[in-house]
């Protein structure tokens, strides 16, 4: 190839693509995240070797250290992913909007609790009975949502503080409500869902050789789907984005900001109740008394900020968090410290924040060529 | 530059992991085949100095090695921890299918995910400790008589108190998570105080968490400003707080007493030289069911059924390695123990039966479901 067909002087920098592409300082991120993870490992005296051959099987369903396959992991790994992506949409719907929804965890309990109900009260009709499971949740996330989300518009109450509060009010009145009044309940259970009220997939269930991955599924890839499109495809999105840039700007140009605040909230609330609804109905066959938060909801601001708040980005980092998560029992069966997951995971969050020091960075070199 | 310097350092690291990756991983065969146990345990894991302790100590005591010199953990017997509950099924399933001789999963938040999952594996075998219900013919069910144990501390505390010459001793209980199996614990205890002091005021109070020691902490120091005298804890690592604030308020000369609960806490309440803050611990020895299900495998004697480990078979009892407890009392605790194998002390298990006593508190927090 003749060399004068080449662009003049186009060279390759590192810092110019960690400055360009946010996904690619998420890779760099996580990726750092494993290599100390690895360090710890070693440095605690065991093999990080099993530490990825534990990942592997969360990822592939394949056991290196006897080698037998079983899909079930896989199945397993979206199990434990799913909450994570949908609580992870929660928190980067709101932030796109400029909120800080610390609320997620009190959402998904409050989507759980109703999800709950109406699964031992609503008559077990088959084909619907799921149906109004997963309605009642997603309300009843957004309603939890929307109450701090009206509070922040009518009142300008930080939305901080009241999602704190929104969280154990949700906790405590979720752990009353169930145990004085759900079907059958005692102090940590109430009687079991009828079928109907599953969330079950038979084919799925099928697929990944018996695994609790069911119809959740479908809902967490719509939810995915949902942003992406009201963020970035209509006009409520925009103006929920404009908001989120610039709160007086948007109001100058005719956005109605304040009921902007509001359906943010509660479109972000209804993520998280749905993961609240399934967990309830995908992962355990009856109600339960909540023994303490969950924290489905706190993991969901950490994935959303390794997700760059975007719909796709919150998937991958969900299954990301997800396969930690899911790798742990693997992990603490091949000899590795449970802990080192949570090492990875809160390294990643503050390794993420190299994101700002990369554009810091970027500032001062443009400032630095200008001089010269 | 510095940044760019990094950024190979990692992908150099990536690359050597990648290929490490690839290398055989070559388990060492044991010589004889040796019985294989996983335990299972809640958020709290093996240490929680308490429940799940001793369910490890008698894991690892039957390949005749100590918790500090667990050598054989990872070849014979491990342990994996469940971070929320819906672990617990796929936390099952993988022991199942990593084949182990036994399994072991402790309490009965467990029961459901073991139903589930014991049916489903017909041939692996399970012990749950704390639960009699699962009824299925690969599960061995373990249940202690901690009312009797309980019994034994209660009779401690009020012995101790009245040796002391405290006008009016009032006593305490923190629980964790209220239930039937914490009950047995409650209302035994409160049957020992009032065996030895019948108008003796008692408290409760119940965390509704096992991992919270803070809560506990805080609500020892309420009760011990109010003059509470004595607070037995059975609420698992929240117990750990109770220990905590007994030894702070010894420490600065306060005369309270922390009692500890499934293990001999004795060791958490030392806060001077030979000194405890823990006069006694309820011991339940769920070692011992951990041991017997394994021998049982070991012999192939291993049957579904409901074992019970009453005072009678040394399944509960108490600690009286605290100097401060003194021989009289030690002697009277003892005499109350044989009178329990021997039959002659009842203590009742349920708050419903507790309640019929006469004297027994009727407002306490305890629940029988």
């Amino acid at each position: 190839m003749p060399d004068k067909a080449l662009p003049p002087k186009e060279k390759f920098d590192l810092i110019d693509l960690f400055t360009r592409s946010n996904g690619a300082v998420s890779l760099l991120v996580i990726a750092l995240g494993f290599v100390f993870g690895s360090l710890f490992v070693l440095l605690v005296g065991r093999d990080p070797v099993n530490m990825f051959s534990a990942l592997l099987q969360v990822v592939t369903g394949w056991d290196s250290s006897r080698g037998v396959w079983n899909a079930r992991y896989i199945g397993e790994w979206f199990v434990a992913s799913m909450p994570l992506v949908l609580c992870g949409l929660s928190m980067a719907f709101a932030a796109r909007t400029g909120l800080f929804n610390i609320g997620a965890e009190g959402q998904y309990i409050a989507g759980l609790t109703a999800a709950q109900f109406v699964a031992l009260l609503f008559p077990p009709i088959p084909g619907l009975h799921w149906l109004v499971c997963v309605l009642a949740g997603l309300l009843a996330g957004a309603a939890w949502g929307g109450i701090a989300g009206w509070l922040k518009a009518k009142y300008t109450v930080s939305e901080v503080v009241t999602t704190i509060m929104l969280n154990y009010i949700a906790l405590y009145v979720s752990q009353w409500l169930t145990h004085a009044f759900a079907p059958g309940a005692n102090t940590y259970r109430t009687k079991a869902y009828p079928a109907t009220s599953l969330l079950a997939n038979p084919w799925i269930e099928d697929l990944t050789n018996g695994s609790r991955l069911g119809n959740g599924l479908w809902f967490m890839l719509l939810s995915v789907l949902v942003f992406w499109f009201i963020i970035d495809r209509t006009r409520l999105g925009f103006s929920l984005r404009a908001t989120g840039f610039n709160k007086e700007a948007a109001r100058a140009s005719g956005i109605k900001v304040q009921s902007a605040i509001t359906t943010s909230m509660v479109i972000s609330g209804a993520f998280a109740g749905l993961a609240g609804v399934i967990v309830s109905m995908g992962s355990f066959s009856y109600g339960r008394v909540l023994p303490g938060m969950e924290n489905y909801g706190f993991n969901g601001i950490a994935v959303a900020l390794v997700g760059n708040v975007t719909a796709i980005g919150s998937l991958l980092a969900g299954l990301l968090f997800g396969m930690l998560n899911s790798a742990q029992p693997l992990m603490q069966s091949r000899e590795i410290p449970k802990e080192i997951t949570w090492i990875i995971f809160g390294l990643v969050v503050v390794f993420i924040s190299f994101r700002n020091g990369f554009k810091l960075l970027a500032d001062w070199r443009a400032k630095q060529r200008t001089k010269s | 530059m510095k940044l760019t310097k990094l950024s190979v350092l990692t992908l150099a690291g990536v690359a050597g992991l990648l290929l490490a990756g690839c290398a055989p991983t070559a388990p060492a065969a044991p010589e004889v085949k040796a019985t294989t146990v996983r335990l299972l345990t809640d958020a709290t894991g093996i240490d929680d100095k308490s429940f799940n302790a001793a369910a490890w100590r008698g894991i690892v005591g039957f390949y005749g090695e100590t918790v500090d010199q667990a050598t054989s953990k990872g070849k014979t017997y491990d342990v994996v921890t469940a971070q929320t509950q819906d672990m617990y099924i796929p936390n099952l399933k993988q022991a199942a299918d990593e084949k182990y001789d036994l399994i072991i999963v402790t309490g009965f938040t467990w029961a459901d995910a073991l139903t589930e999952t014991a049916k489903k594996y017909p041939d692996q075998k399970f012990l749950i400790v704390d639960v009699s219900w699962v009824g299925l013919p690969n599960v061995l069910q373990a249940v202690f008589s901690e009312h009797e144990g309980s019994y034994l501390v209660g009779v401690a505390a009020a012995l101790k108190a009245k040796a002391e010459g405290i006008k009016n001793p009032k006593f305490g209980f923190i629980g964790g998570v209220p239930g039937a199996v914490i009950t047995k614990f409650e209302v035994g205890y409160i049957q020992g105080i009032l065996s030895v002091l019948p108008n003796a005021k008692v408290v409760d109070y119940y965390a509704n968490d096992w991992g919270k020691p803070e809560l506990a902490k805080t609500q020892a120091k309420n009760w011990y400003d109010a003059g509470v005298t004595t607070i037995f804890s059975a609420a698992g690592g929240t117990g750990n707080g109770t220990i905590a604030q007994a030894k702070e308020y010894r420490l600065k000369n306060k005369n309270v007493w922390a009692i500890g609960v499934d293990s001999d806490q004795y060791e958490d309440g030392v806060y001077a030289d030979g000194k405890s803050a823990v006069l006694t611990s309820m011991i339940k020895r769920v070692e011992a069911s951990t041991a017997y299900a394994l021998n049982a495998v070991k012999n192939g004697t291993f049957k579904a059924e409901v074992t019970v480990f009453d005072t009678k078979a040394d399944g509960v009892g108490f600690s009286d390695k605290n100097p401060e407890l003194g021989q009289e009392i030690v002697d009277a605790v003892n005499k109350a123990k044989a009178d329990i194998i021997a039959g002659t002390i009842m203590v009742a298990a349920t708050y419903k039966e507790a309640k019929a006593l006469p004297g027994f508190p009727q407002d306490l927090q305890a629940k029988d479901d």
